[in-house]
């Protein structure tokens, strides 16, 4: 493995790292009532913002180790965008919700905000699939996200269970977005390993 | 799915970058042919094929 190999995948780690790192943080501050809801997630998305670098860093990584794809970096560029968009959406949406009166179908209306943004995700993986000339990486995509969707219905119907006979809290249905993404990124991690 | 794909491309003194560029396809993705980690669909083994000049049943072999 040469020295920009090396580099690459050592700036990605550590960008993937500072944005965990971010995300868990923010979590910390939000669950500890460090700063208090609903406004105050709004210190949400600067962790995100730790997603561009990282991004970039993996598109370097890619070129380097021979991954690199047109289709895959139109994919980032679009999810990102998507990805910002809902957790501006989901903010706005919840903030809105808790300190005003809304009506309902006003409530509805709302509801779309996060909503058209994680259809918006939904739409980027499909153009990706479509556009994917490269068939193994087309694979790969495709092995990550069907393990995503495994891991969604998996924890979705063992936690249903535990809600139904009261040994867990209710978590609302929407929950379901980042638990795939983060199942997406259990699958590529496995995908990764497997090098298959 | 064992293949010939790493000493057809020694005999032409080819990287695994050089193929990957005549098939307009990743390098991993010849690695992972190479190492048969993944078995290419029928159009890539085509494709493959007509680059060495030769049957897909001399690059590709059964596996058992």
């Amino acid at each position: 493995m040469d020295t920009t190999t090396v580099s690459a995948k050592r700036t990605t780690s550590f960008w993937a790292l500072t944005f965990v790192g971010g995300m868990f943080g923010t979590g910390l501050l939000l669950f500890t009532d460090f700063v208090r809801p609903p406004w105050g997630m709004a210190i949400m998305i600067l962790p995100m913002l730790l997603l561009i670098p990282m991004v970039r860093a993996s598109e370097r990584m890619r070129s380097a180790t021979g991954c690199a794809s047109p289709a895959l970096t139109r994919y980032n560029r679009r999810m990102l965008a998507a990805s910002f968009a809902y957790v501006v959406g989901f903010l706005i949406a919840v903030a809105l919700f808790k300190e005003q009166a809304v009506s309902k179908p006003a409530a509805a209306l709302l509801s779309l905000l996060p909503t058209l943004p994680a259809l918006g995700m939904i739409w980027a993986m499909t153009r990706y699939v479509i556009e994917e000339s490269d068939e193994y990486l087309r694979a790969r995509t495709v092995n990550a996200a069907l393990t995503a969707t495994g891991l969604l219905l998996a924890i979705a119907t063992f936690w249903g269970f535990l809600t139904t006979f009261d040994v867990a809290p209710h978590v609302p249905a929407w929950a379901a977005v980042p638990v795939w993404a983060a199942g997406l990124g259990v699958g590529q991690l496995v995908e990764k390993v497997r090098g298959a | 799915m064992k293949n010939r794909l790493k000493v057809l491309r020694a005999e032409r003194d080819w990287s695994q970058g050089d193929l990957a560029e005549r098939l307009q396809v990743s390098r991993q993705s010849v690695n992972a042919i190479e190492t048969g980690k993944y078995a290419p669909s029928l159009p890539l083994a085509f494709r493959i094929a007509d680059l060495f000049g030769l049957p897909i049943e001399d690059i590709f072999v059964r596996d058992g």
